[in-house]
């Protein structure tokens, strides 16, 4: 038996000396030369990715001291591993993703504190459009660098628009209930239009950003100064207004979500439709004639929810790769990248100093770029936008389930608040 | 249940074979042997069950005393998480949803295994093989790919069920938005992916029984009613204890298809503990209290299995 035991344990000591040699291997990587070596993670996977992928190249060849490598998986896997890769210590130097997810562990503590770059005049980072550095304010800090910006834009079907004997895209919400209502049809009488006049999703928004964009339109709000604002009379005349068109007028169907809203614009069922940049390739795909206007003006404000990327750099050991890091986004920032950077993604340029002129090459871009005045970033800096947007969703669908508004807001506000309060 | 049945008539003194050439080996060597050859046949099994269940386990558990947030620094934080859990209404509203769930699921799945598993069973239904096998066909793909496969189907705009229904001149609306009938619909989707599965352990069961018993219980003058009841339900029980416990088990797991329908919608009314278990660790990054959950959840589930086990068990006595 002793014999048989001594065996036992050697076997399982080889195993783990085996595994803990490969777990080694997989962290340390860079020792040859003063060369800083970073893995940067990010979502553009489509043709918005080579283009990031080229200025990363460009980056490279650009000097002898900072190797990026890049390694690119849809936004969600990279929400879904960026934990697990953090706690083993095996994760990437930089990530990018969705601004509203930035704030979050930026409080937990798994990012770079950026406020001396911001302060930097070389950096570029004073040329940012100001309300996408806003995005990047975590507890009073700088945590990242956005590396896109984009206001929620309207796309609209012009062919549909043409057979209603509409000319020109709506420019207020009174314009814009009118010619959705003009643009619904129920041809069969049975109650349920075929075609809509707007596809307005009432939980899970695109970028979760419609409704925060009618609320401001209307001088409202969800969180301000870190307290929850949402139960104001503006925010309460707000959903009266757009559930009213919705239940009443049919001018959408009920319980939309993104995902579905996109299919039903690029199906040709919706004539108008809240979206991001994408939109346009969705509805090329699908032959649809669309124009891109601004998100029509509410009676207090022109201002739409921006979808926001940010990126950010993980906080290690070696403060070596945080600052070969800042270099690239200082680098990534400059005139000539930041151009190319938003002609490749069909974003607005992220820097102030880009007029739309600049970007006319892609007529998309430069319409949005038109736009990005309007942009307004969500929920920025605070930490728990899961919960907090999860609310915000309730609150719309069953609004437009048909409940009491006003008690709704109450509840809203409250459990908001205590989101906010809980740290 | 077969200790009644038959009985061995008490051992004579057995034979005992011949010495092989080169003698007879000590028993207690051979035993020691035995030993070793089977832990080291084990030990691979062992390491992956230790390093991937039983480690995280343990973390887990330690974990859900504290803050952690799965990197950098932690605090201890006693029962914090744990009182959490059982005042914070989102739980309260994700444990009554998957209670109700589990009450959707696990009988739906459990009755639609077994009748099919009766009629399948059944020599005299052609093609047995064929439907045997198309019916287990949607447990071998995933429930992520069924939940959009099906998500499609019921889409109330594009969706082919509403199309056809449509022409019929029913509508059943936007299903997986409807509070009340959400849940209903992502539980069909569990049940319709899972009892071909549940079905194939109940043939098994099945063939196990006898066919004297029912010849048997003919001769007595049983009818097909009396013939279940008494004869199919009590030698099944043991199997239907197991497919039942892990019907439950699943049930308590349900998220793939929630995950993939509903998101926990329409406002909360599919959100499941484990949803929220991914929503805490994942999205807020609040691991300590996931971990708690977990546990939480992990006990409930044990109580309901021993509670089962228990039951069935006083059952197959009685039914002796």
């Amino acid at each position: 038996m002793n014999r048989s035991l001594t065996l036992l344990t050697a076997v399982a000591a080889a195993s783990l000396v085996l595994t803990s040699c490969s777990g080694a291997g997989a962290g340390s990587g860079n020792k040859e030369g003063s060369k800083a070596e970073l893995t940067f993670w990010h979502g553009y996977t489509e043709a918005d990715g080579k283009v990031l992928n080229k200025i990363v190249e460009d980056f490279n060849a650009s000097q002898s001291e900072v190797s990026i490598k890049v390694q690119t998986n849809p936004w969600s896997v990279i929400d879904d591993t960026l934990l697990p890769a953090l706690s083993s210590g095996n994760g990437p130097d930089i990530v990018a993703m969705p601004a509203e997810r930035l704030p979050v562990y930026a409080d937990k503590g798994a990012f770079v504190e950026l406020d001396d770059l911001y302060k930097d005049p070389n950096s570029n980072l004073d040329k940012l459009v100001p309300a996408a550095a806003d995005m990047e304010t975590v507890n009073g800090h700088k945590y990242g660098v956005p590396s896109g910006f984009v206001p929620l834009a309207m796309f609209y079907n012009k062919d549909l628009f043409a057979k209603a004997g509409i000319t020109t895209p709506p420019a207020t919400w009174d314009q814009w209930i009118a010619a959705a209502k003009k643009l619904t049809v129920d041809a069969n009488g049975d109650g349920t239009p075929e075609q809509f006049g707007l596809g307005l999703p009432d939980h899970a928004t695109v970028a979760n950003g419609v409704w925060p964009s009618l609320f401001y339109g209307n001088g409202g709000d969800i969180v301000k100064d870190g307290k929850a604002v949402v139960d104001s009379p503006e925010n309460a005349e707000t959903l009266k207004t757009w559930v009213d068109a919705i239940r009443n007028d049919k001018i959408s169907p009920t319980g939309l979500d993104g995902i579905a809203g996109d299919k039903l614009f690029s199906s040709g069922k919706a004539a108008m439709y809240l979206g991001g940049p994408w939109m346009s390739s969705i509805a090329k795909e699908n032959n649809i004639n669309y124009g891109i206007a601004a998100v029509p003006a509410g009676p207090k404000d022109q201002a739409a929810s921006a979808i926001g990327v940010s990126m950010a750099i993980i906080e290690q050991k070696d403060d070596s790769k945080a600052a070969a890091a800042q270099k690239f986004f200082s680098y990534f920032l400059q005139k000539e990248q930041a151009t190319a950077w938003s002609l490749g993604s069909g974003w607005p340029p992220l820097r102030s100093d880009i007029p739309a002129a600049d970007v006319a090459a892609n007529p998309v871009v430069e319409a949005l770029t038109k736009q990005s005045g309007f942009g307004r970033p969500l929920l920025p800096g605070v930490v728990n936008s899961t919960d907090t947007l999860t609310a915000v969703d309730k609150l719309t669908q069953r609004a437009v389930a048909g409940e009491s508004i006003q008690d709704l807001l109450s509840e809203t506000q409250a459990s908001i608040q205590k989101i906010l309060d809980a740290k | 249940m077969s200790t009644t049945v038959h009985k061995k008539p008490p051992e004579t003194r057995r034979y005992r074979a011949p010495a092989p050439l080169g003698g007879r080996r000590n028993p207690a060597i051979g035993q020691r042997r035995k030993n070793f050859q089977a832990l080291a046949f084990l030990l691979p099994a062992l390491v992956v069950l230790g390093a991937f269940t039983a480690w995280p386990m343990f973390s887990a558990l330690r974990l859900s005393f504290t803050d952690a947030s799965g990197f950098g620094k932690e605090e201890w934080v006693g029962f914090e998480n744990y009182t959490r859990i059982f005042t914070d209404p989102v739980i309260i509203n994700a444990v009554v949803n998957t209670a109700l769930y589990a009450l959707l699921f696990t009988p739906t799945a459990v009755a639609l295994a077994l009748a099919l598993a009766l009629l399948l069973n059944d020599p005299r239904l052609p093609f047995r093989g064929f439907f045997r096998t198309a019916l287990f066909l949607p447990f071998i793909i995933s429930l992520a790919v069924a939940a959009i496969a099906w998500a499609y189907l019921i889409d109330p705009q594009v969706g082919l069920l509403n199309y056809w229904l449509g022409n019929a001149g029913i509508r059943i609306g936007n299903v997986l938005q409807d509070p009340v009938l959400a849940m209903p619909a992502v539980a069909f989707v569990a049940v319709w992916k899972s009892f071909g599965f549940y079905m194939v352990i109940f043939l098994a069961g099945l063939q196990e029984i006898p066919g004297t018993l029912y010849e048997a219980a003919r001769v007595d003058g049983a009818g097909p009613w009396t013939r279940f009841r008494h004869v199919t339900m009590p030698m099944l029980s043991n199997t239907t204890a197991f497919v039942l416990i892990f019907a439950l088990i699943a049930a308590l797991q349900a998220f793939d298809q929630i995950y993939v329908m509903t998101g926990g919608g329409p406002y909360g009314h599919t959100e499941t503990v484990v949803m929220q278990i991914y929503t805490s660790g994942f999205r807020k990054l609040d691991v300590g209290f996931a971990s708690a959950l977990s546990y939480v959840l992990l006990a409930a589930t044990l109580l309901l299995s021993v509670i089962q086990f228990v039951f069935f068990g006083k059952r197959e006595r009685e039914g002796d």
